[in-house]
């Protein structure tokens, strides 16, 4: 028996090599699903809210703001949609698997975009508040000889972050994939020996195949995918938090 | 455009990907900006005005309430003070008007009184002028009887009318 584990299916090639894959069409479809439930949460908002809808759309604005500016302090309110739609986009395109789609973010391109934006912002605010000189000179600290062990350290934080989700949700996947194989295996070997048709039945029916892949799931898919959503978007808001802060 | 049926690697690094990644990153801030952030934010930031506008209400409200109050208390401390000298004056005038009706009644009575003792004096003197008369003619009858003489009534009226004058006293 053999197990294929592959990335996302090609759909669409476009001109200048530029191919659409799974990514990018359930990414597409997140932010599609996102972007309705917005519209449908906001659409007549009153300032005495009569509707449950008005209360989750404000809750979910103002707990977003507690969460950003409670880790990252007040100054930074204008960072708050940038985390609400990382957070939305990472964790819903984890929760997608759950339909029997591909995860957008068991693909590596995906999360390693996701931890360059982080990167150039953390270069970005570390470069405004010290100055370009100054962010130079920071990396020949503590003396001259450390300054490619501080440049490494610098690209480690973006590749560590990329890595971490897409290994997490990833290997979900590839679990997921080996552990069915294996309950089929057995499960062939367990009924493959009755006489007959009975056996053929019995071999197709996915009998030790019910149980065990739903609690996977459970875990690969929603609670690796909440966590890893919460995890990306922690560090990025205390690597660029502390970026920003005065050395 | 060509449909294919490949799939990537199961780890594969492609630039337009990361691209698109960074992009849709970037399209879902907006999305979220304009459909979540922003009405809320509005509606949060008019409920806030909303707020503190009726606070501001309130506030003006009590604020004019205090000094009717006030008003009110200064009108009726005035009223008081006038229906106080009013029971005043009012007790006064009467008091003055029954002692000047006491005293007008008083001053009848005295002068009724007066009257009756002249009227009663004035009777006195008639009767005994007319008393006088009487016995005077009396006496005089009485005497010519005796006497049996006429007496000159007139002579002698003044002389019986002197004794009785001196036997009145």
């Amino acid at each position: 028996m053999e197990i294929e584990v592959t990335g996302a299916k090609i759909l669409f090639e476009l001109p200048f090599g530029i191919t659409i894959t799974e990514t990018q069409v359930n990414m597409w479809l997140v932010m599609l699903g996102i972007a309705i439930f917005c519209i449908w949460l906001t659409h007549d908002l009153k300032v005495r809210p009569t509707s449950r809808r008005q209360l989750v759309a404000e809750f979910l604005v103002k707990t977003t703001e507690n969460f950003v500016t409670g880790n990252m302090g007040a100054a930074w309110k204008g960072f708050v949609p940038y985390i609400a739609a990382l957070f939305s986009l990472a964790m819903f395109s984890s929760l997608i698997s759950l339909l029997g789609m591909y995860p957008p973010t068991s693909d590596l391109n995906t999360t390693a975009g996701w931890a360059i934006m982080t990167f150039v912002m953390i270069t970005f605010f570390k470069i405004k508040t010290n100055g370009p000189l100054g962010y130079a000179k920071s990396l020949t600290e503590p003396i001259f000889i450390m300054t490619p062990m501080n440049v490494l350290g610098e690209f480690a934080t973006p590749l560590s972050m990329a890595f971490r989700m897409f290994g997490n949700v990833a290997s979900g996947t590839v679990v997921s994939a080996l552990v069915y194989a294996a309950l089929a295996a057995a499960n062939n070997a367990l009924f493959g020996w009755l006489p007959g048709i009975l056996g053929e039945m019995a071999e197709k029916l996915p009998i030790l195949q019910l149980g065990l892949p739903a609690v996977l799931s459970l875990y690969f898919d929603v609670f690796s995918g909440v966590l890893q959503a919460f995890i990306f978007c922690m560090l990025t808001m205390l690597y660029i938090a502390s970026a920003a802060e005065k050395e | 455009m060509v449909i294919m049926s490949a799939t990537l690697d199961f780890l594969s690094v492609n630039v337009w990907h990361i691209l698109m990644a960074i992009g849709n990153l970037l399209i879902l801030v907006l999305i979220l900006k304009k459909f979540l952030f922003k009405p809320v934010q509005n509606i949060l930031k008019q409920r806030e005005e909303e707020i503190s506008q009726t606070y501001g209400k309130a506030d003006k409200a009590l604020e004019e309430a205090e000094s009717e109050k006030e008003l009110y208390r200064q009108k009726l401390d005035g009223a008081k003070a006038e229906a106080d000298s009013l029971i005043e004056s009012a007790s006064k005038r009467a008091k003055e008007e029954s002692s000047e009706i006491i005293s007008a009644a008083r001053e009848e009575a005295a002068a009724r009184r007066r009257r009756a003792d002249e009227d009663i004096e004035l009777a006195k003197k008639k009767a005994a002028e007319e008393l006088k008369g009487s016995v005077s003619e009396m006496v005089i009858g009485l005497a010519s009887e005796v006497v049996g003489r006429e007496i000159d009534e007139k002579a002698h009226a003044a002389l019986i009318d002197e004794a009785i004058e001196s036997l009145g006293e």
